[in-house]
């Protein structure tokens, strides 16, 4: 428990050659260059387009950063608790004394899920009053099932025989589950957390709507006035941040599953 | 005494497991053995009788507390994929608070005593290894915390006849250094009748049927339902636990030149009094091949060797390739009738 080695013992190979980690996860590099690639494709043409002053406002680059900022703090809030709530509660929710409950959530998870978060952050506006926190709060319940479902079903994966052993040798159960279970699941959980940090990054663009801000803002206003072109970029960029975080997620996952396989 | 679904699994059980003894338990499917041993450590709790370990209760103890000083051996093995062999190995030791540097010598030393060389192991994952390389690992782990007791639930049940006959021969030669009482659980008679010191026969219901050393099983099995279950291969099973050195084998005379003809069989040995060849056999113009048996073997052994080399006869041997005597096929027949003279 102590050091952590993913390569077999006796296999030393150098990072980039054929055998070593980075070359095995080679495709890893695929997504990030179409997403470089489109980005530059897209500020090419916006280049050759002459931009009057109010699509050079919309475009404004230190504008465009505070939208950018207020998008990542958006998605990043409601990914934080979601974690620290669908976490938990799946743990819980594996235990087998759930038993029967367990499905019941999951339903009511389901539900949840189905309902159109584009929706649910207007509602909650009127509710929670508009600004971040009704948006995050909106953003956690259209994020929650993925990660509920992938920790429940990740330590539900882990073969009964290895909680035997540890048992069976003297650890407590909470023991097992931080030392055993939780280490096993992890892979499967952070594919729920990856589901959840793309959905929300979409999501926050309607962060706009109840002025939470976000990249959404510079959408709406290009669409208000009519100028195709600028949506066309915004919603690029938009398009760009989340398939990075996808990637990021997806490279994070992958380091994380390296250790089990 | 537990209950699953109305009827209880064990009824009623009274149980003494002597000290640095191996005690087999068997029976068929559904007897209660596993969830005798379960009770053992509690991973089943009784729901009523007593189970005393070493004179405490182990209803008495913290169950998490008890599970550390009994080690525990599955058939599934059960080695944590994410943790390296020794991690494996060090999960009781390290729970106990022992100290790094004791942890990692005791890991090595444990590997060592299963047969694999902890540097080509240690550092390895489980699912690098055999089937047969990750039990001796599950073994070692049961032993980790050096318990004075261990519980084994068919550890050699899912690994290949080949594999597990070793294992089982590695086992008795560890447990000679280790003499640790051991509660195994088996449904092979075979292995019940190597391994054990003692057997206890389950019937259905978490009866015992019987309790008693191997021998005794086969020769005078206590009951109708323990002689169906030993079955009709009791007689060859008993073979196994005949030690060559128990038996009165007959002469033979040792000659380095000539070949006297007096009605003996002749031994042509060396100048260091190893058998190279029988030079004369009574009745026989052609002597057979020489096949000789160590004397700690089992008659099984020296049967085996006569089916398997045509011969009428074995010559057996002691540690220093000494002749000890001959075992006949003829004579053989005729101890097996007389019990008496064996024992």
């Amino acid at each position: 428990m102590t050091s952590v080695t993913t390569a077999p013992a006796g296999v030393t190979a150098a990072p980039g050659r054929p055998g070593g980690w980075l070359w095995r996860n080679r495709d890893l590099t695929i997504q990030p260059v179409i997403v470089l690639v489109g980005l530059a494709l897209v500020f090419a043409y916006m280049s050759t387009q002459r931009l009057d002053s109010v699509e050079q406002r919309i475009l404004d680059p230190a504008g465009l950063l505070a939208r950018l900022r207020e998008h990542l703090l958006l998605t990043g809030y409601s990914t934080v608790v979601v974690i620290a709530l669908a976490v938990p509660l799946g743990i819980a929710l594996s235990r087998s004394a759930a038993g029967g409950f367990r499905t019941g959530v999951l339903a009511f998870g389901g539900f949840m899920q189905a309902l159109p978060p584009f929706g649910v952050i207007i509602l909650l506006a009127f509710w929670l009053g508009a600004g971040t926190f009704g948006a995050t709060v909106a953003l956690v319940l259209a994020s929650f099932l993925p990660v509920l479902t992938n920790t429940v079903v990740g330590l539900r994966q882990v073969d009964p025989t290895l909680i035997e052993a540890a048992r069976g040798m003297g650890m407590s159960a909470w023991r097992t589950l931080l030392r055993v279970e939780l280490p096993l699941a992890v892979p499967v959980m952070v594919a729920g957390i990856r589901v959840a940090l793309v959905l929300n990054v979409g999501t926050a663009t309607f962060g706009v709507y109840v002025g939470a801000g976000g990249l959404g803002v510079a959408i709406d206003s290009a669409l208000k006035l009519g100028r195709v072109e600028v949506a066309f970029a915004a919603s690029a960029i938009v398009a760009a941040l989340a398939l990075l975080i996808d990637w990021l997620a997806g490279v994070s996952q992958r380091l994380v599953s390296g250790r089990t396989e | 005494m537990t209950t699953r679904g109305g009827a209880p699994a064990v009824a009623e059980l009274d149980l003494e497991i002597p000290e640095g003894a191996i005690v087999m338990l068997i029976g068929p499917s559904g007897c209660g053995k596993t969830t005798t041993l379960k009770m053992m450590n509690r991973l089943i709790e009784p729901t009523g009788g007593r189970i005393v370990l070493d004179g405490d209760d182990v209803t008495d103890v913290n169950a998490d507390q008890l599970r550390r000083r009994i080690g525990y051996v599955i058939q599934q093995v059960g080695l944590f994929p994410h943790l390296t062999i020794a991690e494996n190995i060090a999960v009781v030791p390290k729970m106990l608070g022992w100290d790094r540097n004791r942890v990692s010598a005791w890991v090595d030393e444990l590997l060592h005593l299963v047969g694999m060389e902890p540097k080509e192991f240690r550092a390895r994952y489980p699912r690098q290894l055999s089937g047969g390389q990750q039990q001796r690992v599950g073994v070692a782990r049961g032993l980790a915390a050096d318990p004075p007791v261990m519980l084994m639930d068919e550890p050699f049940g899912a690994i290949d006849p080949i594999t597990r006959e070793r294992l089982q021969d590695e086992f008795l030669v560890v447990q000679q250094q280790i003499a640790k009482t051991i509660c195994f659980v088996t449904h092979d008679l075979t292995e019940a009748v190597k391994l054990g010191d003692r057997i206890a026969i389950f019937g259905h219901g978490g009866s015992l049927e019987q309790y008693d050393t191997p021998d005794e099983v086969l020769t005078h099995p206590a009951n109708d339902f323990v002689a169906e279950f030993v079955g009709s291969g009791a007689a060859v099973r008993r073979l196994s636990l005949l030690s060559l050195s128990r038996l009165e084998l007959d002469e033979v005379v040792v000659s380095t030149g000539d070949v006297p003809t007096n009605g003996h069989a002749v031994l042509g040995v060396d100048d260091a009094r190893r058998p190279t060849s029988w030079q004369h056999m009574p009745g026989l113009t052609e002597p057979p091949p020489l096949v000789t048996v160590p004397l700690s073997g089992t008659v099984y052994d020296a049967v085996d060797l006569m089916l398997d080399s045509h011969t009428p006869l074995v010559a057996v041997v002691d540690d220093e390739s000494q002749p000890r005597g001959a075992l006949r096929w003829d004579a053989l027949i005729g101890d097996l009738r007389t019990k008496g003279r064996l024992r």
